[in-house]
């Protein structure tokens, strides 16, 4: 049978409609389909106490949805429990990629879990926020990675490079290196190492322990004995408990001006109220004290807000550590996506290198390798911390910063038996 | 085993060589060549490349549930500390991939041997105890062999060690589907092994010896021997099931290649499955590291663990021969 010219007309019309359908829905569900942000959280395992993590993703992703989202979409985060594990990584960062096929990437948690990571991102060329993976980029050198924590260029040698200023500027020459048998510590240790013979200094002690250690008195004594002027430690949360207590009973001696650097834990409200005035006198490291000199209206609002979420959920009462720096994860990740107009990768990654970003945290600014060009670790020192109640650790004054120099709020106290009498 | 057989029952009995022995090893043959022709056609016709990530997890899963099965299942030996040997391979590779960029094979290859040596060494120290002797001294390798590493630098430390391994050749597809295929070639290697193990005069002996060790030495067997045998066969297949992480990771770290999931898992896998056959462990691990992968995408996978607890506590009190077991309950057979 011939079709007569109207009817081939309306067939012609009809394939068309049908093979054009596609692209248009395709089109316009782009524009309205949520930009979304993939990664995965340690909400179980070793790490589970990182899990704060989503709590400040979650945070900014209500924030910016209120303000009209991005380039007019809302945005949607697409997250996954990786048990602590870095075997999960692989498959369920492709997971994230291939089959969820999210815009941006946040790093999993820590040097440890994003390192299987990154090979992948530079295969996919994928735009990535890490978070807290010191040094993560530096061995791949990705250009379209950045840190949302302010370690600073060179961090593995230079992140703790503050406790060192300080030593220095307290005339300590004679130092202890005392690191768990663990990840981060020994690196932590091996920059150490390295500043100390860089400011002429001499490392009279130096020891690594197992990580399940709980009795640090020979380890305590044996560092007695050599009077050394300061001593570095980078321990885990149950040794820094252990470290702490065993310096209430066995003493460190009457030479040791500054104790601690990287005693991780001290950042977390748990450890804080459990230690109580065992604390006084340790200096370690921190991203946020609430002191004068880092007052900032923005950063005060989140972690009010943050504070009632994690009451409900039972995370970190402080939230000073982790979640206001997943929030500057997103800020980051909003700034590269305005600035670029679009999702382009390289766009975005163009916009972070070459402009300032205003975050909660501070104004960033980055390197070739997504390093924030300043460092911006805090070395506290706590000071009249009385009984356990956390509300204390809200106010000034209880972790007073000695470094870096531009947000400094004192100066320490030493000597040590001083500091922790006083 | 039914406690109804005796030691010299199962000795005896020859299922290598019956008349339908023949048939059974064509049969299974064919199934192997069939499950290498389907992974070759995945990796063609697949694009996604998460099927092949998470699908490099769960065969992974079948070689270490195997390789385990040999000393824990055959010879009634359980070993509580497979990671031992897993992360030997694992560690094994990665020296080599960092000494001189070794090509995959060469590093299974160096990954068995070293695994077999743990295993002999292992055997040698520890199989003269037996019982619950023998699993704390499983358990007791694993912290030393974790402890080494930690100690040993230049394969990172505690630190964990990133390496950029040789890349996939361009046949394979991509590196994902490289993985994929070189993890099923060895998953297949193990079970046909296995099935060799267990229908040899070796696996009769094994089982001579699981039943009843004075009974088995005084019919013959020479158990020791046969220990030590089981002992570096099955930690020459840890350790190769180990060597591809690295090529697949690009990243180890003592906490991942020693892992006590993983060892619960080797476990699980073939007490859930059944430890007399090579099929057990196969579908023990089918179904749980299936399960696994799919809960940690959809469930929260703080069930993960809880399933494999609550199924294995499940099977050892309703079903101790495992899902073969219960098949051959229902089908009224038995055989290997």
């Amino acid at each position: 049978m011939a079709a007569t010219r109207r009817e081939f007309g309306t067939l012609v019309a009809a394939a068309g409609a049908a093979v054009a359908m596609p692209a248009v829905w395709r089109s316009a569900h782009g524009q309205g389909a949520p930009i979304r942000i993939g990664t995965t959280i340690s909400k179980t395992g070793a790490l589970s106490a990182t899990k704060s993590t989503l709590t400040g993703l979650e945070l900014w992703r209500d924030d910016v949805n209120k303000a009209g989202g991005l380039l007019g979409r809302p945005v949607e985060l697409v997250t996954y429990d990786d048990q602590s594990a870095v075997a999960q990584i692989p498959s369920l960062f492709s997971k994230l990629v291939d089959i969820d096929k999210v815009d941006v990437l946040v790093s999993p948690y820590g040097a440890g879990l994003s390192a299987p990571l990154m090979p992948f991102i530079k295969q996919r060329d994928l735009f990535t926020i890490g978070m807290f993976a010191l040094a993560g980029n530096d061995a791949t050198r990705h250009d379209k990675f950045f840190h949302s924590a302010p370690w600073g260029p060179d961090s593995k040698i230079n992140w703790a490079r503050g406790f060192f200023d300080v030593a220095k500027q307290n005339g300590c020459s004679r130092i202890a290196v005392l690191s768990a048998d663990v990840e981060f510590a020994k690196t932590a240790a091996g920059g150490a190492e390295q500043i100390a013979a860089e400011y002429g200094m001499t490392v009279v002690y130096k020891q690594s322990y197992p990580p399940a250690t709980n009795d640090f008195s020979s380890i305590l004594r044996n560092i007695k004995a050599q009077t050394p002027d300061a001593v570095f430690v980078c321990s885990y949360p149950p040794d820094s408990t252990a470290l702490v207590r065993g310096l209430s009973e066995v003493g460190i001696g009457d030479s040791v001006k500054l104790f601690g650097g990287a005693m991780v834990g001290t950042q977390y409200a748990s450890l804080l109220t459990s230690l109580g005035p065992a604390l006084n006198g340790i200096v370690s490291f921190a991203l946020y004290a609430p002191e004068p000199t880092m007052a900032n209206t923005e950063m005060t609002a989140f972690l009010s807000r943050y504070e009632k979420v994690a009451a409900e959920q039972g995370l970190d009462p402080l939230g000073f550590y982790i979640p206001p720096f997943a929030y500057v994860a997103g800020q980051l990740i909003a700034a590269a996506v305005t600035g670029a107009g679009s999702l382009d990768k390289a766009a975005m990654a163009k916009v972070l290198h070459e402009t300032e970003v205003k975050t909660i945290a501070g104004p960033a600014r980055f390197n070739a390798i997504g390093d924030w060009t300043e460092r911006r670790v805090l070395m506290v020192q706590f000071r009249d911390i009385k009984g356990k109640d956390v509300e204390q650790f809200r106010q000034p004054g209880r972790q007073v910063i000695l470094d870096p120099p531009s947000l400094r709020s004192g100066e320490l106290v030493a000597p040590l038996a001083k500091a922790r009498s006083s | 085993m039914s406690s109804r057989e005796t030691a010299m029952d199962l000795a005896v009995r020859r299922p290598g060589r019956s008349p339908s022995a023949g048939r059974r090893s064509l049969v299974f043959a064919l199934g192997c060549v069939g499950v290498l022709a389907l992974g070759v056609v995945l990796t063609r016709t697949v694009e996604n490349p998460y099927i092949f990530f998470a699908g490099y997890v769960v065969i992974q899963y079948v070689a270490v549930a195997t390789g385990w099965n040999v000393l824990g299942g055959y010879a009634g030996y359980i070993n509580f500390g497979p990671t031992a040997f897993y992360g030997v391979g694992v560690y094994t590779a990665a020296f080599l991939v960092k000494a001189m960029g070794a090509p995959l094979p060469v590093s299974i290859a160096a990954a068995g041997a070293a695994g077999a040596l743990l295993g002999l060494a292992m055997g040698w120290m520890t199989l003269r105890v037996q019982g619950v002797y023998f699993a704390i001294a499983t358990i007791a390798l694993v912290v030393m062999a974790e402890t080494v590493v930690h100690n040993i630098d230049y394969l990172g430390g505690a630190s964990g060690l990133a390496l950029m391994p040789p890349q996939a050749p361009a046949w394979a597809g991509g590196q994902p589907q490289f993985m994929l295929m070189v993890m099923l070639a060895i998953a297949v290697a193990f079970v046909a092994a296995a099935r060799w193990i267990e229908i040899s005069a070796m696996g009769r002996a094994l089982r001579a010896l699981k039943a009843s060790e004075v009974a088995a030495e005084c019919a013959g067997v020479p158990t020791f021997r046969l220990k030590l045998i089981a002992c570096a066969i099955s930690g020459a297949m840890l350790a190769i099931a180990g060597a591809p992480y690295v090529y697949y990771a690009s990243f180890i770290e003592p906490g991942t290649a020693f892992s006590l999931a993983l060892s619960l898992n080797a476990i699980a896998m073939p007490l859930i499955g059944g430890k007399r056959s090579w099929v057990g462990p196969v579908l023990g691990a089918l179904l749980l590291a299936t399960v696994q992968q799919a809960a940690s995408v959809t469930i929260s996978s703080e069930l993960n663990i809880l399933v494999v607890g609550v199924v294995l506590i499940a099977f050892v009190a309703v079903a101790p021969d495992g899902i073969v077991g219960i098949v051959e309950k229902l089908t009224g057979r038995r055989g290997a």
